[in-house]
């Protein structure tokens, strides 16, 4: 798959050229206008109750970013990853709440940048924790050893343990004001939307850039045959525990950002559903970082569209709104089995298509 | 020593419903290569259908034949709808399709039953205990393990000695071979998952009775994948040595682990067992080791 279409008669002249991302005019200006569509007429424009879809869009990217790398990358495919976004989480929030902040620190903000660095490490170990089976097996038993993190963690240590810091039960309060970055205060949509996109696209670029790195072009020598990557020199087990810790450390900034989002944590926040629903929105976006960001769009998006349509026939049907979780439920499953039976390499394949068809157009070949 | 001996027979007894809905579980995946993570909401769906047949009036051997008959109609379907399709796909797109179902099927249970819990009223085994030496058995369990024995004799024999049964262990076995010889591949798949919703179906039913019937069936029913995995994935002897096994842990960690780690180390403890044992044994106790070569 060629990337990038050039022009007739456009030649790269170095490697650096070659290389680039934004390679012709064109795309630069469709990139910019990208930014500039999302960092500034978004926020402008946009309603409190949209930038709060558009939040959780970006939760969703963010953490199924961490479940591309492992599957789409590496081939590692994992059934568990709420567990390390909510290891990140609770991690930020306990050092927010309980850690003995120097009073500078706090004063100028960086009580809460400083705890999501520190719950993405953990998360990552913690993530680097659950993976060391890999070095021994994979497919289907790798896939029930991240479920048991997902048990193990959330339904046990979570609930049972770090619920039980502070001694106030089930879930932890965040009252207002306690998240602050640097002179900023985040309490409304519209900050944590600002918060939400830096994060996304800081991650994004990392990510885009660490896969076609040596450690990126190991992942996928990985993934496509194990065997032939390890003849080929590759260090197969740390690369997939090296795996591991980026997809957890992304994990860990997407549950230390959703912090921000809501006034209380509890492990509910973080079914194993939330791990299924991951996978759910790789496998519909398809390959690739454009895969996650359109399968978070469609997922969110389509669940946003079944709500308003569950709430204008509620009138008819009151019991619909209190039976909304299960039309979900149902919807998530029947949209993966559609997406793999019909359209088995995911939206940004016909992105891809849809693209190829306009470059042409109308004079194709 | 009385408490460690009635904890094991109480592991037992359960370990014999974890069994059964174990060797649905292998014989799909033995006859399809399908991995399937939906097993817990086909045991809601036994233990739904079979409280409403009871409820409705039905005798409680009757309505676990219903439960047969629904299991043998919808394991069809969805192997017919979603699976066939799939045959040849990569091992994610299968086991994502499983999941898709089991949400769609989980979904659509909470949406026709609700998440209250229901019992099946009037009881149908009596809540008093009998006793054997000095244990103490209770009798659901016990006829509930019963049950499943039965169940599982008359499975094994129907792979032994039916012509049916002989085909799908012959399609299990090689399935080119099979084809040749003029064995129906897609009749098999079915059959096979119209096997394992019966089993699962079952196998629900007889642990709704313990507990009630809830949404938490569903989570008891996943408990299987560590049984198949401590057995090893394409071993039936494995899936009940495996299921006993779980039954077993499972109780001696509500027992025994309980007072150093409070809270809900009974439903853990396997999942956990289960990852520290795959790093020792990672094809479980009798599945084939994977030979790979380039």
């Amino acid at each position: 798959m060629t990337r990038v279409w050039l022009p007739c008669g456009d030649y790269h002249q170095n490697y650096a050229e070659d290389q680039g991302w934004w390679q012709t005019r064109v795309i630069q200006g469709k990139m910019i206008f990208l930014l500039v569509l999302v960092f500034i007429l978004f926020p402008l424009f946009l309603s409190g109750y949209w930038l709060s879809v558009a939040n959780m869009i970006g939760y969703t990217a963010l953490g199924a970013l961490g479940v591309q790398i492992l599957i789409g990358y590496a081939g590692l495919i994992t059934l568990g990853h709420a567990a390390f976004i909510a290891v990140g989480a609770y991690a930020s929030t306990v050092l927010i709440l309980y850690f003995p902040w120097p009073h500078f620190l706090v004063a100028w903000g960086l009580a809460y940048p400083i705890s999501i660095i520190i719950a993405a490490i953990v998360a990552g170990l913690w993530s680097v924790l659950f993976g060391l089976p890999s070095a021994r097996i994979k497919g289907f038993y790798l896939i029930l050893s991240t479920m048991a993190a997902q048990f193990i963690t959330v339904d046990f240590i979570l609930t049972q343990y770090v619920s039980q810091i502070g001694g106030r039960g089930q879930a932890f309060s965040l009252p207002p004001g306690t998240i602050k970055i640097g002179p900023w205060l985040i309490d409304s949509d519209r900050k944590i939307y600002f918060l939400m996109i830096t994060l996304l696209t800081l991650a994004v670029i990392v990510t885009a850039n660490l896969l076609r790195t040596r450690v990126g072009r190991a992942w996928v020598a990985i993934r496509d045959n194990d065997v032939a990557a390890e003849t080929l020199g590759i260090n197969i087990v740390w690369y997939k525990l090296l795996n591991f810790f980026v997809a957890g450390f992304i994990g860990g900034i997407a549950g230390a950002f959703w912090v921000s989002n809501c006034a209380a944590l509890s492990p509910e926040h973080f079914p194993w559903f939330w791990s299924l629903w991951l996978v759910g929105v790789i496998l519909i976006g398809g390959a690739g970082i454009d895969g996650v960001i359109f399968g978070s769009i469609f997922m969110v998006g389509v669940m946003e569209l079944i709500q308003i349509g569950v709430i204008s026939i509620s009138d008819v049907y009151p019991e619909l709104m209190i039976k909304f979780l299960y039309i979900k439920e149902s919807v998530f499953g029947l949209a993966i089995c559609a997406f793999l039976i019909y359209e088995p390499r995911g939206l940004s394949y016909r992105w891809w298509q849809i693209k190829n068809y306009f470059n042409l157009w109308p004079f194709s070949y | 020593m009385e408490l460690f001996l009635m904890t094991l027979t109480t592991g037992i007894m359960v370990g014999g419903i974890y069994a059964l809905v174990a060797l649905g579980w292998v014989l799909i995946y033995k006859c399809s290569g399908v991995l399937n993570l939906a097993m817990g909401e086909l045991t809601l769906i036994g233990a739904y259908v079979t409280i409403s047949f009871y409820s409705w009036g039905v005798p409680f051997v009757l309505s676990i034949v219903c439960t047969l008959i629904v299991g043998i109609i919808l394991g069809i379907l969805v192997e017919r709808i979603f699976l066939d399709r799939l045959i040849g796909e990569p091992i994610l797109a299968i086991i994502m399709v499983t999941v898709g179902i089991s949400y769609f099927l989980k979904g659509i249970i909470e949406f026709i039953w609700g998440t209250d819990i229901r019992v099946f009223t009037p009881p149908i085994f009596s809540l008093k205990p009998f006793s054997i030496g000095f244990l103490k058995i209770s009798t659901v369990y016990f006829w509930s393990f019963v049950l499943a024995i039965v169940l599982f004799l008359v499975f094994v024999a129907f792979f032994k000695y039916t012509r049916w049964g002989l085909s799908m262990q012959a399609t299990a076995d090689d399935e080119t071979a099979a084809l040749s010889l003029g064995v129906s591949a897609r009749f098999v798949y079915a059959a096979s998952w119209a096997i394992a919703f019966m089993s699962a179906g079952v196998g629900g039913a007889l642990l709704g009775n313990i507990n009630g019937v809830t949404i938490s069936v569903g989570y008891l029913g996943l408990l299987v994948l560590p049984a198949v995995v401590l057995g090893g994935l394409n071993s039936v002897p494995g899936a009940i040595v495996g299921g006993l096994l779980i039954g077993v842990l499972q109780n001696f960690a509500g027992t025994y682990l309980d007072a150093y780690f409070p809270g809900g180390v009974k439903d853990v403890f396997p999942f956990a067992f289960m990852a520290v044992f795959l790093l020792f044994m990672p094809y479980g106790l009798w599945g084939w080791v994977k030979i790979e070569r380039m």
